[in-house]
């Protein structure tokens, strides 16, 4: 082969170069082609299919209505609480993981004994089906026949019906219960990433635990915050189950979650339309937060 | 990353270790409490539970609960179906995710920016919004109540692919270049050269696939609804509604359900941390 090149005129390594390439781009295609065609029939095809249907009405989705979905979406009140209601539980939720993670991360990155079991616990819910966390905890905090009212009953503490007084907060409280542990691997992987000279230099300098902690972890776990806040909200929105298992969305629709709401308008009242139209709106939020996160993401890295 | 033992991070509250100890403490409790609770109510009496007294641990362990699991309630079918999904979509992505994760760490070809970020911006698109078209879609083609129902719609992801990606971009061209030397075909540089160097990834992929399909609930619950074909989680929702006081029943199948993850879990603990801090953070 390398003769073959010495012998060959200037412009011959190019012309043999090329089919190479072709046969490159050959192998790199049907190693795609599976995973391709994947894609644009079960996303892109779908997002397509979806977006036609938000433009048409009646129960089976077949009288054209134009923007007529969206418009309603605006002044419905039922939709705009719903997307309140899922708001509230979604910074609810993502305050309350990122700071409980934050605290648990701290201490777990200290050497301490039994550091990776504690670690292996608080994950152990995030492992588990969200079907059991919710009737688990429907059972746990029911009024009557609940274990909460009886441990409270029998310490002579007044008994408590959560789901009825409180829903979105109960909610919150299970959707923490069940995701600190993941907040709190992904901030002990940003503390890990934190160079120990940064330390050094602050304790060089003087600076007490809390300001070593203000002005060194906390800027430098920035990027792992942001992250953590984005994907958190963004998984809060799509939050389905607990609100389907749990509370019914109930009591007076305190707990009616927004994709719990869609999840009734196309499966509860068959329209299909109107569903779809719903959706695209949750999915244009949705991506306006992934974009956010990507620019500020990207800012903080270069 | 630097190994946890030598990280001294912990400089930050140095005196505060005893409250620091007795806060994980307490969080670890809560944590283990309710899932204990659970194992719990899985072995109390029919009277215990309808008493509606609740017990925090049953007087006689009714471990009967768990063969009554699967003489009253189909709850083999339930378990079968729920082995062939997540197992049906862990293959898959083992087979399709490294596939084209390679193509894009190792090959030029025309549109791979556009063809990459394309996969890349399916991480944007949740399952809700593919929920209602992809269900109509199924129904007209009859797969509602099948096995290809519960599985197509998961068949590959863009994480995997991104992972794979990721892994292989780091894989020394002259393994591929010796394997073509050899006159290797390219199916077959893959498989024996490629898909072996991988393997730590692979065992990420797998294992993060198995237990969030395994744990599936949303598109079980939408593609099914003959009792054949629910999976473990629908069926646990089903059973507690038609026979809603049997919650020692319904707990026996959670543990059920829980059990296989929290096994896996146990001896895979190191791989699945690795894998959500790997996955969390791009």
């Amino acid at each position: 082969m390398v003769a073959t090149v010495e012998r060959a005129p200037a412009l011959a390594p190019v012309r043999r170069r090329a089919p190479m390439r072709r046969r490159q781009a050959r192998t790199a295609l049907a190693f795609l082609a599976p995973a391709l065609l994947f894609f644009a029939l079960l996303f892109f095809y779908p997002l397509l299919r979806e977006l036609y249907t938000s433009l048409f009405s009646g129960p089976r989705a077949d009288v054209y209505a134009g923007v007529g979905n969206y418009t309603k979406a605006f002044g419905d009140p039922v939709a705009r609480h719903a997307f309140w209601v899922t708001v509230q539980y979604g910074l609810g939720v993502v305050v309350g993981a990122i700071a409980l993670g934050l605290v648990l991360a701290v201490i777990l990155n200290q050497r301490m004994r039994g550091r990776s079991v504690f670690r292996g616990i608080l994950l152990v819910p995030y492992l588990t089906s969200i079907a059991i966390v919710g009737l688990l905890w429907r059972n746990i905090l029911d009024p009557d026949t609940g274990i909460l009212n009886r441990v409270l009953h029998s310490l002579g503490l007044p008994t408590q019906n959560l789901l009825a007084q409180h829903p979105l907060a109960t909610l919150v409280g299970v959707a923490i219960w069940q995701q600190v542990g993941y907040t709190t691997v992904l901030f002990l992987a940003g503390l890990q990433g934190i160079p120990e000279l940064y330390y050094e230099a602050a304790e060089v300098d003087g600076a007490s635990v809390w300001r070593r902690f203000r002005h060194v972890t906390l800027p430098l776990l920035a990027p792992t915050t942001l992250f953590v806040s984005v994907i958190g909200v963004i998984s809060a929105m799509q939050e389905f189950a607990l609100p389907y298992l749990v509370t019914q969305g109930g009591p007076d629709n305190a707990s009616d979650l927004y994709v719990y709401q869609v999840w009734k308008t196309a499966f509860g009242f068959r329209d299909f339309g109107y569903a779809s139209a719903l959706s695209y709106l949750l999915l244009i939020v949705i991506l306006v937060l992934s974009l956010v996160q990507l620019k500020v993401g990207s800012r903080g890295e270069s | 990353m630097a190994s946890p033992e030598r990280n001294r991070n912990d400089r930050l509250f140095p005196g505060a270790r005893g409250v620091g100890y007795a806060v994980v403490l307490v969080v670890c409790v809560l944590t283990v409490i309710p899932l204990a609770y659970m194992i719990s109510l899985s072995l109390q009496s029919d009277g215990e539970i309808l008493a509606g007294n609740p017990v925090l641990w049953p007087a006689h362990l009714h471990f009967d609960n768990y063969q009554r699991l699967f003489d009253e309630v189909p709850y083999a079918r339930f378990f079968v179906n729920s082995v062939v999904m997540a197992g049906t979509i862990t293959v898959a992505h083992l087979v399709l995710d490294p596939l084209a994760g390679y193509a894009f760490a190792k090959f030029s070809f025309p549109f791979k920016r556009t063809l990459f970020i394309a996969v890349l911006a399916t991480l944007m698109v949740p399952f809700f919004v593919r929920m209602i078209p992809v269900y109509v879609l199924f129904s007209q083609l009859g797969w509602l109540n099948s096995y290809q129902g519960l599985v197509v719609p998961f068949l590959c992801d863009a994480y995997g692919i991104f992972l794979m990606r990721q892994f292989l971009a780091a894989l020394p061209d002259e393994l591929i270049d010796a394997g073509r030397a050899d006159g290797a075909g390219e199916l077959r540089i893959f498989v024996r050269i490629v898909l072996p160097q991988a393997k730590p990834a692979l065992a990420v992929l797998a294992l993060f696939t198995f237990v969030f399909q395994w744990n599936n609930f949303l598109w079980p619950l939408l593609a099914t609804s003959t009792t054949d074909m629910r999976t473990m989680p629908v069926g646990l929702t089903m059973f507690n509604q038609e026979f809603f006081t049997q919650w020692n029943l319904t707990a026996a199948g959670a543990v059920v359900l829980f059990v296989p993850t929290a096994v896996l879990f146990f001896f895979t603990q190191r791989y699945l941390v690795r894998g959500v801090a790997l996955t969390g953070l791009k």
